[in-house]
């Protein structure tokens, strides 16, 4: 299998003002919770399995022009950074305080009720197939370090791998810069089906 | 919500995390918490247990297996931070119950559990001492 240089990677959750999504910021708190905190509306359903499907059937479309994923790129959303060993689902130990960030804002009173999803994005160095897998395992990778060393419930996260498809607007799909993750607000979490 | 104390400590690995210096809270927070690990036990987990991922106990599984050769610094830093993250998990589950008095009197028609914590946090002179110190303890004032 290819080696993909994919050594950084990084949470996106941009606010919905934020569509084109900045480069990545240096994470606090008050900034998690101002950027994902600002559900206006309610956050429609979403399918994992669909919008995993759609991604890789809609290659060469961007997010605003899918269906399911327009729906997403419109949520609270930020961009943090967390770095993963080279090819590999480890995550970088100088990540640790991001996901320790992460983990407090989300045992806040201001996101408590929230469910969150994380979208591994990969660029487009490397073998197309491998990206998305490797996307695929280091978004889960995110969400069982939160839902078990961070004690977030596992039933408020869902993850998804987009692999190379998503390129950041007017970005070049190889640049380093493309190789993130994006946390989005799902909306209230009930434990209704 | 209950932190799992050796979750947090399968987390903790090595090296390399350099921003400490936050003010100290009554209570650690998750992020204080996986750095002050990450200082105290870094090198032993380098050394014992390294390749392991954050999450699901591996690092911490390893460590008790390996608790004879595990140095008294990070033994002595698992344990206090432990207790203090405890704490914290504590009383932020504790929080609707032990607060719901002083909402109910200070902070009547408010919507939103921000909001609401919002409030609580601005009548500090009237909420009363149980409900203030659970809202420090769970790190959030």
């Amino acid at each position: 299998m290819k080696r993909v240089l994919f050594s950084s990677f990084a949470i996106l959750a941009a606010a919905a003002f934020l569509p084109g999504l900045a480069a990545a910021q240096e994470v606090s708190q008050q900034r998690i919770v101002s950027g994902l905190g600002k559900l206006t509306a309610a956050a429609p359903l979403v399918d994992i399995e669909v919008l995993r499907q759609e991604a890789m059937n809609g290659a060469g479309k961007q997010m605003s022009g899918l269906p399911n994923w327009s729906k997403i790129a419109q949520l609270p959303q930020m961009v943090v950074e967390i770095n993963f060993v080279n090819d590999s689902v480890a995550i970088e130990p100088q990540s640790y305080r991001t996901l320790g960030l992460l983990a407090d804002a989300l045992h806040h009173p201001d996101l408590w009720a929230y469910k969150f999803l994380v979208i591994g994005h990969a660029s487009a160095t490397g073998d197309a197939k491998h990206n998305f897998e490797l996307s695929e395992q280091r978004a889960a990778a995110i969400k069982e370090a939160l839902s078990t060393t961070f004690a977030v419930e596992p039933e408020r996260l869902y993850a998804v791998g987009v692999g190379e498809y998503f390129p950041i607007d007017g970005s070049n799909a190889d640049a380093a810069n493309n190789r993130r993750v994006q946390l989005v607000n799902l909306g209230v979490f009930t434990h209704k089906p | 919500m209950m932190f799992n104390g050796r979750m947090l400590l399968a987390t903790v690995i090595v090296a390399g995390i350099a921003c400490v210096g936050v003010a100290r809270a009554q209570t650690i927070s998750y992020a204080d918490a996986i750095t002050k690990l990450g200082d105290d036990c870094g090198a032993d987990i380098k050394k014992l247990c390294s390749g392991l991922n954050l999450g699901n106990n591996r690092i911490a599984n390893c460590l008790q297996e390996k608790a004879a050769k595990v140095s008294p610094t990070c033994k002595a830093s698992m344990a206090s931070v432990v207790a203090s993250i405890t704490q914290r998990e504590q009383a932020q589950s504790a929080y609707s119950e032990v607060c719901r008095g002083d909402i109910a009197m200070h902070c009547k028609g408010i919507k939103g559990d921000g909001y609401i914590l919002a409030c609580l946090n601005k009548a500090t002179k009237v909420v009363s001492n149980k409900c203030s110190q659970t809202i420090v303890d769970a790190g959030w004032r």
